[in-house]
């Protein structure tokens, strides 16, 4: 059974059909990779795993259990957590406050099972994916790069068995993505967790994600591994045109 | 049967005038993102401009009519979108709330202004044609102003339809809205479109306050025709400030069902009329509970303009002291009457506390909060005092359960509009507040509820007594004036704490993005809930502390306008600070008192110049609006503006000691009686705002002499030569530290030999 599965999940807005009967899965444990031009409802997936897009048809699994109906914060408590591609950071605190407070919201909903100790647990966090440097800053004044490592800081506070990472490497070095991708394969050899990355850096993408799935006009067009998928001519097409669509 | 046809036919004219309100404020939505609280106060200037022209001036009405609603309505919309709304994008939902607020205070302070309430002829306000012009039909006769109103709404509701689904530029005002950005760069024009239809609303809620007037059958009401508008949001909500259609639905249903309840409810039932005067109200209270939930939205831009800076908890308590020291020396120096100006300022800065706690830290927003006072004042006046007479006193009990009644009715309000945006919650509260100032505070009839003999707001005034907590008397205006100061500063401080829990880290989250607290598993209801109680709670226990120090209180005190003022003053005060709260508090009782007064003392004292210093008086009844409207130029607050100005000072120590040297001197003059109390305000003035100016230039001068002025980076190598310095300076910045650049030398004599 995987982590998560999307069974063919339909969003449309108005006549517009954003996604058309998607179905991917998320597996723990290994990275997954989720590719696509710009516009073909990639983030617009992500939102409706998180709750934040009501489907029109379909429905979300994660964990065995139909989520399709629960509100966003009911998935986040069963394990599911995410960073935002458009940054939603608390604006109105520092880098270490943004870090913290996911853990004590953390610490309202599950104090019935597991307390962690809030503190301990930010200062590990931040020295994990390397913030200690601007731990104390406003998150407003840090480059766009390191604000993006903040936003997948505040999603692991949570403890989550599932990330869904929206674009987390843009606007970041190239030194910060290498690092990058090695802690997201910690993440998932060490602790267990799937992983969907969304994510216009294919070196990133092909050096971290065990499976690829590409998404092309709200469809899923191929998936499979890096290798399978880099030499899949549909793919090829997507991204360059295909050759009669020339001219 | 003949009433009721005749009913049904008013109640689709009113119903029908209240669409085209609404269509206006669907409209500027629509376009703008921008909803117009002022749409009922362009409708009231409107009805008085037409007034002043067609019987004040006796202009043929189609003269009139051409002048009011072909030139002057659209005019004023376009100019209200051009010089205040377009600057309100990038600002938060607040600002968005209260500029437009603050717009419908300053056109009703004009009103008020212009065409004097008190004065001694009544406005005749007629139907077209003049009162006597009926259409029969069988045994019914019809007002042709009736038969107008409805065919103009019906044309109106097709004319729009119309043009938004059919042209051109209708498609492209519904794209404004969705993304201005992306329709600029297909060539449309979001600002021009925006504001053609901020004419176009204008022009609507003219037209609807024109016909609306003479049918409602009373005097003509500045306040009364703003607050017509509630009527309109109602209609506009039922169509969730979209669909045009359900718009028309909603407002004729509330214009009938208004009509039906004149018509049919027994008139022994004392309450029926001021049931019908809330029936909008009620109507938005139900639309707000069927409406499905929102979307969780993220921030709506990537950065809003405003910033607040919570200052430490040390911070917090030394301020805190501070207030407390000032204000026994003002109480030293002041008379009697300054006394209780000053201690009814902080009881309404404690009011405006529950306006940062709710706004300030958590995002959300309430144009009610003297209504809420008015509900714990209800609740002390009938359950929270001992004693009679002089020897009355409030309980300390008493005002505990009208903060927990406050708090209990404030879930209530808020609980159906939590599930959405926030000027959802916003309109609900100042539904809440015209519910209370028509239904609750009229009550003065004694009613058996539940067996319970019970008149809620007796002979239309409650009188409050002094509390006495413990062993502790506050029936001495010096020892409440302490004690309303020591409960803002402890509520001011206990806020301060709250920010830096993490409690108030929540809040600041749900804040910033509700749409990422939401996948981080936080139940945003069940927080906004809490928020809105202990808020509402805060303004309860002001309320009861501003009613304690008038003495006796009639519903004028909680009337929601002074509830808009409060909330739009705090916000220019800065919203998300404490001190924001103190300077509503000041700005709006004692600065607008002592300014109304000075200038009525020039007036008596230079009586030639009456007319100009009687002319600024009014001018001062405008004033706090004006301020308001400007909050789109800068949405932090004037505070912040003061605080970052104070930082400049505080670098310098002589200048620190020059202010307060000259602060403590003008104080001891006034102390011993050489000076007045009036000498001794303007001389704060001076010494606080004019001095810091004219010290930090002259210590700025002096600082600066020998100094050279500094170059721009981008200038060095132009006006003047690179020096080793720079250099440094450069590979320091381009982190080249210990880099070994092969051709270093050479870019080095380059750039040296360029400016050689």
């Amino acid at each position: 059974m995987s982590l998560l599965e999307t069974v063919d999940v339909k969003v449309k807005f108005g006549g517009n059909v954003a996604l058309n009967d998607v179905s991917i899965s998320v597996e723990a444990g290994s990275v997954t990779g989720l590719i696509g031009p710009n516009g073909a409802g990639k983030t617009t997936l992500f939102n409706t795993i998180t709750g934040l897009q009501p489907l029109t048809s379909g429905k979300i699994v994660f964990n065995g259990k139909d989520v399709t109906k629960e509100p966003p914060h009911k998935r986040t408590r069963m394990g599911l957590a995410r960073t935002f591609q458009r940054l939603e950071l608390f604006t109105s605190l520092s880098v270490r406050d943004n870090v913290r407070v996911a853990g004590e919201i953390r610490n309202r909903w599950s104090f019935r099972t597991t307390r962690m100790d809030v503190n301990a647990e930010t200062d590990r966090i931040i020295m994990l994916v390397g913030l200690a440097d601007v731990a104390d800053r406003e998150v407003g004044e840090i480059p766009t790069g390191q604000a993006r490592v903040v936003e997948l800081a505040r999603a692991l506070m949570i403890q989550p068995t599932l990330l869904l990472l929206d674009e987390p490497a843009s606007g970041q070095t190239e030194e910060e993505t290498e690092q990058f991708g090695e802690l997201l394969k910690d993440l998932a050899r060490n602790d267990g967790l799937g992983i969907c990355l969304v994510e216009h850096d294919m070196a990133l993408v092909m050096k971290v994600c065990e499976t690829i799935h590409v998404l092309d006009f709200g469809t899923i067009i191929s998936s499979g591994t890096a290798e399978y998928v880099r030499n899949d001519p549909t793919v090829i097409d997507a991204y360059l045109g295909s050759p009669e669509s020339v001219g | 049967m003949q009433t009721f046809l005749q009913y049904t036919i008013l109640g689709l004219a009113i119903g029908g005038s209240y669409f085209i309100a609404a269509s206006g404020l669907v409209v500027t939505y629509t376009t703008s993102g921008i909803f117009n609280f002022a749409q009922g106060a362009i409708a009231m200037l409107a009805v008085f401009t037409y007034w002043q022209f067609r019987w004040g001036w006796n202009w043929p009405a189609p003269l009139a009519l051409l002048m009011v609603l072909g030139v002057l309505a659209p005019l004023l919309g376009a100019a209200l979108y051009q010089v205040v709304m377009k600057n309100l994008r990038g600002t938060s939902e607040v600002t968005k709330i209260i500029v437009p607020i603050g717009v419908m205070l300053g056109f009703q302070a004009l009103a008020t202004w212009v065409w004097n309430p008190t004065s001694s002829t009544p406005r005749q306000f007629q139907k077209f044609f003049g009162p006597n012009a009926f259409v029969h039909f069988g045994s019914i006769k019809v007002s042709w102003h009736e038969i107008i109103a409805f065919v103009i709404a019906i044309a109106i509701a097709v004319g729009i339809r119309l043009l938004f689904v059919r042209t051109r530029s209708g498609v492209a005002m519904r794209a404004v809205v969705d993304d201005p950005e992306l329709l600029q760069l297909n060539g449309g024009r979001p600002e021009r479109l925006a504001m053609i239809s901020w004419a176009g609303g204008s022009f609507l809620a003219a037209l609807a306050g024109i016909l609306i007037q003479p049918m409602i059958g009373s005097a003509m009401s500045a306040g009364q025709l703003t607050l017509l508008v509630i009527d309109a949001f109602a209609a506009a909500m039922f169509g969730r400030l979209r669909s045009l259609p359900r718009t028309l639905a909603g407002a004729l249903v509330i214009g009938l069902t208004t009509t039906y309840v004149i018509a049919y409810f027994p008139s022994k039932w004392t309450w029926s009329s001021s049931f019908r005067n809330s029936l909008p109200m009620i109507f938005l209270f139900i639309v707000l509970i069927v409406l499905p939930q929102d979307r969780l939205r993220g921030a709506t831009v990537l950065r809003l303009r405003e910033r607040f800076r919570m200052p430490s908890i040390r911070t917090a308590w030394i301020a805190g002291l501070v207030l407390m020291v000032v204000v026994f020396c003002l109480k030293v120096i002041m008379e009697r009457t300054a006394v209780n100006t000053l201690t009814l300022a902080l009881t309404f800065a404690i009011i405006a506390l529950s306006l940062v706690l709710l706004t300030g830290f958590a995002g959300e927003i309430n144009l009610a909060a003297l209504s809420f006072g008015a509900i714990a004042v209800i609740v002390v006046y009938h359950f929270g005092t001992t004693g009679s007479g002089t020897d009355a006193r409030t309980t300390l009990w008493g005002i505990l359960l009208a903060a927990v009644v406050t708090a209990l009715v404030g879930a209530v309000i808020a609980l159906p509009a939590l599930r959405l945006r926030g000027l959802y919650l916003a309109l609900a509260t100042m539904a809440f507040g015209v519910f209370v100032s028509r239904m609750v505070l009229t009550e003065r009839n004694e009613r058996d509820i539940f067996g319970l003999k019970f008149t809620i707001f007796t002979a239309g005034q409650l009188t409050i007594p002094k509390p006495k907590i413990g062993p502790f008397d506050f029936n001495s205006p010096d020892a409440f004036l302490f004690l309303c100061a020591g409960l803002f500063v402890i509520i001011g401080i206990g806020m301060v704490y709250l920010r830096h829990s993490g409690y108030g880290r929540r809040l600041a989250a749900m804040k910033d993005s509700p749409a990422a607290s939401a996948t981080l598993g936080m139940s945003v209801v069940r927080l906004k809930l809490s928020i809105f109680m202990m808020s509402a709670a805060i303004a309860g226990i002001g309320g009861v502390m501003m009613a304690a120090q008038i003495g006796t209180v009639n519903s004028d005190r909680f009337d929601i306008l002074l509830s808009l003022s409060l909330m739009m003053i705090t916000v220019v005060g800065g919203i998300g600070y404490i001190s924001g709260a103190l300077f509503a508090g000041l700005f709006l009782i004692a600065f607008v008192q002592m300014l109304d007064l000075t200038l009525k003392k020039f007036a008596v004292d230079y009586s030639s110049l009456e007319a100009i210093f009687l002319f600024f008086v009014s001018a001062v009844t405008v004033l706090p609006a004006t301020i308001g409207i400007t909050m789109g130029k800068n949405p932090s607050g004037a505070v912040s503006d003061i605080v970052n100005g104070l930082d400049q000072i505080k670098q310098s120590k002589s200048l620190v000691i020059t202010l307060v040297g000259l602060e403590a001197a003008i104080w001891a003059l006034t102390a011993t009686d050489v000076i007045t109390n009036w000498h001794f305000v303007i001389l704060t003035m001076i010494n606080l705002f004019i001095v810091p100016v004219i010290g930090g230039k002259v210590l700025l001068a002096r600082a600066m002499r020998g100094v050279p002025k500094p170059v721009p980076p981008e200038l060095i190598g132009i006006d003047r030569p690179f020096t080793s310095d720079d250099l440094a300076e450069m590979d320091r910045a381009l982190d080249l530290e210990g880099v070994v650049v092969p051709s270093a030398g050479t870019v080095r004599e380059g750039a040296t030999g360029v400016s050689a």
